[in-house]
């Protein structure tokens, strides 16, 4: 067959048309996983929150992937053991930032490590959700990709002072606090502000957590007239010769405070049961049941979903659980309204909730406030009534 | 007040004298200030609740395993932190090896038993408010300690040995006294005697990991206010140091009373740098 100019002409100018027409190129940032960076103290002794935390992310992340991920794009799950360390923290950051390419981070999850890392990741624009109380680590201005997903310590000591003088109605209150720093921080901040609503601070004191009789401190708080004593100290074991004394004493006074004052262990240190009564430790709506044993309709699904999965409750609190999950479907559902893994869609997302609804709590963020947890769902709770990971709710809430 | 100050004073002073003594125990065949004191009376009270609470054991078997537990930390203290420095005493490397075992101990029973409190059982559910055994039994087994070293060193060969050695090593040796075996024999009794100390002390202290450090500082109190190596001083030092520091509990409480405790401990060193009960040594120049 003759090849004509004119064929010859036409054959060119279709393959340029052609070429110029590329082949559509695989969508791999379509298609690849997003990755959520996990900085968890896994080991060591501040290993227990992390435990319940991570069994909420697992649960999560399981859920979101069956059902067949984020837009077809599976969530993975980048974890580094900090083992409490602020300089591994600062490590696995610097390695999930530089060398994983996470998309998000969750943790850390104890203030001392956040403290170290929250600073880098804002240099890296690195959108983080954690559950720390100290309240430096959240200013929107400084670090306007972190965003706080359970209450700050202000919180915490407004619930407190908020149940003690208009739920228990007294006004004569002795604040005590461990002589740790966050012991003596709590304490003087406490104090402060139960003055400033009117209430008399009869008694003040930070105590050596080793100290091995409690007796002055308690019976200067008596004779000081105090009505209730609120505790601000992780320390178990001081706790508990709180509550040994109170009853040696005779005294009917009510606890309140820090979370701590409900921990399993003191079951084993109290010299009879009934001396952990008429305690009252934070805790939150979500996670509380009424006077009937039931929790709310939202909670209960999530128990029993939970059950259903086999994850175990028993030995953890049900608002680590929860909160890990919520810190998976924020990230989740941040990618899917915003359509990628880019950190200004992340965080404006985030950025742009109201009353969110997790299973831990009801988020709100705007970008002048990344305090996400609403006060008014903080409780306090019976300390001595621990049940699958959740809490009676204290005398006084209807 | 009187009667809480007294109960709570004398319980705790006597666990920092047993603790004085354990120093003591140390320092006599060695020269050695070993800073393990505090740790083999923070380890009493964790193997007592171990043997006791955890494994269930009677009171009697769980008091004589935490003594033999601790008598086996005592002689690895020796072989471990005391024995490669011994030749070298005038350097005080002793300070440095001593700390790093006691440190080790700590984060080792912080790792494995826990960084929270544990309970310790009622051992014999004896006596309530200011009678109960809590305060009363570390008083008691302060004072058998204390009866039976008197014993041990003045009516026994071993015992008659322990102190010629303390006297002076080289005459000691010199008579053909196994020098060697009565140190790691001295470490062993400075184990059970820490032993005794943290169980019969550990209603009051709970078993805390932590326990080891303050008790390694406020132990070392009544060896300097009673003079080293004089156990009746630290007997003396020791129960003076916890009337004092509960009466300061009372009268100041909080933090106060340790600035209140510390401030009368360098005024009395001031006074008498040797310590209440020491004799100072002459030198020879």
């Amino acid at each position: 067959m003759a090849i004509s100019r004119r064929d010859v002409v036409l054959g060119g100018a279709g393959s340029l048309g052609a070429a110029s027409l590329s082949f559509p190129l695989p969508a791999i940032a379509d298609s690849e996983p997003i990755r959520i960076g996990c900085l968890a103290a896994m080991t060591g002794p501040s290993s227990a929150p992390t435990i319940g935390f991570n069994r909420g992310v697992n649960f999560a992340v399981e859920a979101i992937n069956a059902a067949g991920g984020v837009k077809g794009r599976k969530i993975e799950i980048v974890m580094r053991d900090t083992q409490g360390d602020p300089t591994k923290a600062v490590n696995a950051t610097q390695e999930l930032i530089s060398q994983a390419k996470v998309h998000g981070i969750w943790g850390p999850l104890n203030s001392g490590e956040a403290l170290a890392t929250t600073p880098i990741m804002a240099r890296a624009k690195m959108p983080d959700i954690h559950p720390c109380v100290v309240e430096t680590l959240i200013d929107p201005v400084k670090y306007p990709h972190a965003f706080r997903l359970a209450p700050s310590n202000s919180q915490w000591d407004d619930a407190v002072r908020n149940y003690c003088l208009n739920v228990l109605k007294v006004k004569k209150i002795a604040v005590i606090g461990d002589t740790t720093g966050y012991g003596v921080t709590a304490l003087g901040a406490s104090v402060a502000a139960f003055k400033k609503d009117g209430a008399e601070v009869v008694y003040q004191a930070n105590i050596d957590s080793t100290q091995p009789d409690m007796t002055p401190d308690m019976l200067r708080a008596k004779t000081a007239g105090a009505e209730a004593i609120v505790v601000w100290s992780v320390s178990t074991g001081m706790e508990a010769r709180m509550f040994n004394t109170r009853a040696a004493m005779g005294w009917d006074m009510p606890f309140v405070g820090h979370p701590s004052m409900a921990s399993g262990e003191l079951a084993g240190l109290v010299e009879k049961p009934e001396n952990w009564r008429k305690v009252y430790a934070i805790g939150y709506k979500s996670c509380s049941y009424d006077a009937a044993g039931k929790l709310p309709p939202k909670s209960q699904d999530l128990v029993d979903r939970l059950t259903r999965a086999n994850v175990a409750l028993h030995d953890t609190l049900l608002w680590w659980i929860a909160g890990g999950i919520d810190a998976i479907e924020l990230f989740a559902k941040a990618v899917e309204t915003s359509g990628s893994t880019d950190a200004v869609g992340i965080v404006a997302y985030l950025n742009s909730l109201t009353k969110y609804p997790g299973y831990f709590g009801n988020y709100t963020f705007t970008p002048t406030q990344h305090n996400g947890y609403p006060t008014d769902e903080i409780v306090m709770s019976e300390a001595s009534t621990a049940k699958n990971g959740t809490f009676a709710l204290a005398p006084g809430y209807s | 007040m009187l009667a809480s100050i007294l109960a709570s004073g004398l319980a705790a002073g006597a666990i920092y004298a047993l603790v004085g003594v354990t120093y003591n125990t140390m320092y006599s065949t060695s020269r050695v200030m070993s800073f393990t004191a505090g740790q083999l009376a923070m380890l009493g009270g964790v193997f007592g609740s171990m043997f006791t609470l955890k494994l269930g054991l009677p009171a009697v078997v769980g008091f004589a395993l935490t003594l033999m537990a601790c008598a086996i930390m005592g002689v690895i203290t020796e072989f471990v932190a005391v024995r490669p420095v011994l030749k070298n005493l005038d350097q005080h490397l002793y300070v440095l090896s001593t700390l790093a075992v006691a440190l080790m101990i700590q984060q080792v029973a912080a790792i494995k038993w826990g960084t929270e409190p544990q309970p310790f059982p009622r051992l014999l559910g004896w006596g309530s408010g200011v009678w109960d055994e809590k305060f009363w039994l570390p008083v008691v087994a302060c004072a058998i300690t204390i009866l039976s070293l008197e014993y041990l060193y003045r009516r026994t060969l071993v015992g008659r040995a322990f102190l010629a050695i303390a006297e002076d090593n080289f005459a000691a040796r010199a008579l053909g006294l196994p020098e060697r075996n009565l140190r790691i024999a001295s470490y062993a009794l400075a184990g059970v005697i820490g032993g005794v100390a943290g169980f019969s002390g550990g209603e009051l202290l709970l078993a805390f990991f932590a326990n080891g450090a303050l008790l390694n500082f406020y132990g070392f109190v009544p060896v300097a206010l009673g003079g080293l190596g004089n156990n009746r001083g630290a007997l003396i030092g020791g129960l003076a140091l916890g009337l004092f520091q509960q009466a300061a509990n009372f009268l100041v409480g909080g933090i106060f009373s340790s600035v209140a405790v510390f401030t009368l401990f360098i005024v009395v060193l001031l006074a008498a740098p040797q310590g209440l009960f020491g004799t100072s040594t002459a030198r020879r120049v």
